[in-house]
């Protein structure tokens, strides 16, 4: 196919993508190098109350010639980013004093000085999000490839008519609306939802799921292995189908366990699955929005895209979203150029 | 001894595979079931398998507070993004599976960031566009702006399919006289539909499912059923208004199972298709 024709058949879609993707993003990047704000003047207003006239001065959005509020652009540099990564806050974290415990008054050693700086840092909201992304992705990754595998597995064995029901049941999770789903967990653990009322009279205690941050951030996780697992089950099951028999019924003969059998021919035979599921769920752990919003509203759980959205429409400030989303944007290239250029040195070689 | 570990095996695999139905579907099952409650029932102490049944909440929600509108908001917008998504998607992908110069890799490269980057990120660019275009809260912004955020994804999937049909099949007519845009409708569009099907199912879900761009680009009364939710989310203090939730959780939930149940198979297979090619 000549360029030329190349050219008339991707235009459409490019040009979406340019319009919708691109030049948001050159805009952001706009954004974030600025601060703007609408310019008020001060007037005195008079008022008429019961006990006589006030006579206040008061902020008014200046007017154009059109009655539009005039905004006011200044150029910001990296200060919104310095106010997104909270400077001021890591440096509070590592110059406070840590040598008596605050609250008991006791000598602390360094395991628990360490341990209160990285706390003091969790809590600023944008190593909050880093640190539960990073906790979310090294737990659920592991589990999400062991229960899918183990899954897999079982679905393979099973005798045929049940097959279909079982990966009904299993899809159903996965392609759930995410906000849904998330609703779904959540009205399960309700302080007198089924599931609280139930581990209560197991002798558990009442838990308040969603009140701390430990248990908010223990039902994202589980949310997340609910809704991922059936991916990764689908994957390798599939994978499972294109395992030779021969090479199982060999490994047999020469006398392999079934463990010995899974472990050194099916499971090599996996591997490209194996790290194909774990880099689309890295990708996704990292964008991980409605369960976050569901479950905590922020507060113990929290993610890059979340915190982006709260600037938005929390604190309604734009300029300092720009910021937040464009470290996220940093953290997607650092975890793609390295596949990328691998894959670009096959595409050179298969050329 | 062999037999006996093999019986223990098969009664350790029926019950993991029980345990994982139950904690997949329980959810949806309960769900449904305290939809179908008055809110003293739904959140009883302790928990009751029956109760009395009413469709009180779905009353309130589907005709007192109009959520017949935002199933037509859904319907449009969902059906839109499917129609444009596919036919821009379609000529760009078969183009990208045909072609083999450095410029179509780059494209699918940029497309796979494109494709990686959460979509909050172009929040910030898009309020202040499109509150500058006034083209604030219309189906066509979202719409477009649902394409464009597809197609990546649509663009990767389609030409794995299409890589798939043989190459001689489009030369051939090529040979015979065909324009390349000729070869494409004749010989390609009529055997590419399984694709197209596969494709759609996605492209389906990601409309219907955002939550994120549609919650923050509409208003009230264009907003489609998935970011009406967001009304509900944090009314837990409200019976009524949260047993409305979970009525509304539920009627989002039931076009799914039906698009599970028919299309099973196809899901299926473009799951693997994306792990194969991917």
């Amino acid at each position: 196919m000549r360029l030329k024709t190349l050219i008339g058949f991707v235009l459409p879609s490019v040009v979406a993508m340019i319009l919708l993707i691109a030049l948001p993003l050159v805009g952001v990047i706009g954004l974030s190098l600025w601060n703007s704000y609408t310019k008020t003047e001060m007037v005195r207003v008079e008022q008429s109350t019961p006990t006589g006239k006030i006579i206040r001065t008061q902020p008014r959005p200046v007017l154009d010639e059109t009655g539009k509020p005039v905004k006011v652009w200044e150029f910001y540099g990296l200060k919104n980013f310095l106010s997104v990564l909270d400077v001021d806050g890591m440096e509070r974290a590592f110059a406070a004093d840590r040598s008596t415990n605050p609250v008991t008054g006791a000598p602390q050693s360094w395991p628990e000085r360490m341990g209160g700086v990285w706390g003091d840092i969790a809590n600023l909201s944008f190593w909050g999000a880093l640190s539960f992304t990073l906790i979310y992705t090294a737990i659920t990754t592991p589990l999400v490839l062991i229960f899918g595998f183990l899954i897999a597995l079982g679905v393979h064995a099973v005798v045929k008519p049940l097959k279909g029901p079982l990966i009904f049941a299993s899809l159903l999770p996965f392609v759930i609306t995410p906000v849904v789903g998330a609703l779904s967990i959540k009205w399960l653990f309700l302080d007198n939802a089924v599931i609280t009322v139930m581990l209560q009279s197991l002798g558990f205690g009442k838990i308040y799921f969603l009140q701390n941050a430990f248990t908010t951030g223990f039902l994202v996780i589980l949310y997340g292995l609910w809704h991922v697992v059936p991916f990764a089950f689908i994957v390798l099951y599939a994978g499972l189908q294109t395992v030779p028999q021969d090479a199982v019924e060999a490994a047999v003969v020469d006398g392999a366990s079934r463990w010995q059998s899974v472990r050194y021919v099916i499971m090599p035979h996996l591997a490209p699955l194996f790290s194909f599921v774990t880099l689309i769920h890295i990708m996704d752990a990292y964008r991980v929005f409605e369960p976050i919003l569901v479950f905590s509203a922020g507060q113990g759980a929290s993610s890059l895209q979340y915190l982006t959205y709260y600037l938005l429409n929390g604190e309604q400030n734009f300029h300092k979203a720009s910021a937040a989303a464009l470290l996220t944007v940093v953290g997607i290239l650092l975890l793609l150029i390295p596949l990328i250029l691998r894959t670009w040195r096959t595409h050179r070689e298969g050329a | 001894m062999a037999r006996k570990s093999s019986r223990s095996l098969s009664g350790l695999l029926a019950v993991g595979l029980g345990v994982w139905v139950i904690l997949a579907a329980f959810p949806f099952l309960w769900m449904a079931i305290i939809s179908v409650r008055v809110p003293v029932d739904a959140f009883s102490v302790p928990p009751q398998l029956l109760a009395p049944f009413t469709l009180e909440n779905y009353y309130e929600l589907w005709v007192v507070d109009q959520f017949y509108v935002k199933f037509f908001n859904s319907a449009i917008v969902t059906l839109g993004v499917l129609c444009v998504s596919l036919s821009i998607g379609c000529l760009a992908g078969y183009a990208l599976s045909r072609y083999e110069g450095n410029l179509g890799f780059w494209l699918l490269m940029v497309a796979l960031v494109f494709r990686a980057l959460p979509h909050s990120t172009l929040l910030p660019g898009y309020q202040l566009a499109f509150a500058e275009l006034g083209i604030w809260n219309r189906y066509e912004t979202l719409i477009i702006v649902l394409v464009a955020i597809n197609q990546p994804f649509t663009i990767w999937m389609l030409r794995s399919f299409f890589a798939n049909i043989p190459k001689d099949l489009d030369e051939a007519a090529l040979v015979d006289g065909c324009t390349r845009t000729g070869a494409f409708f004749r010989v390609i569009v009529p055997v590419m539909w399984p694709g197209i099907v596969t494709t759609g199912l996605f492209s389906f879900l990601l409309a219907y499912n955002d939550f994120l761009i549609s919650s923050q680009l509409m208003n009230a009364d264009k907003q489609t059923m998935t970011a009406a939710l967001s009304a509900y989310i944090n009314a837990d203090d409200d019976a009524y208004k949260l047993m409305q939730g979970i009525a509304g959780a539920v009627s989002v939930t039931i076009p799914l199972i039906f698009l599970v149940l028919f299309f099973q198979r196809q899901l299926v297979s473009g799951l693997v298709q994306g792990a194969v090619k991917g």
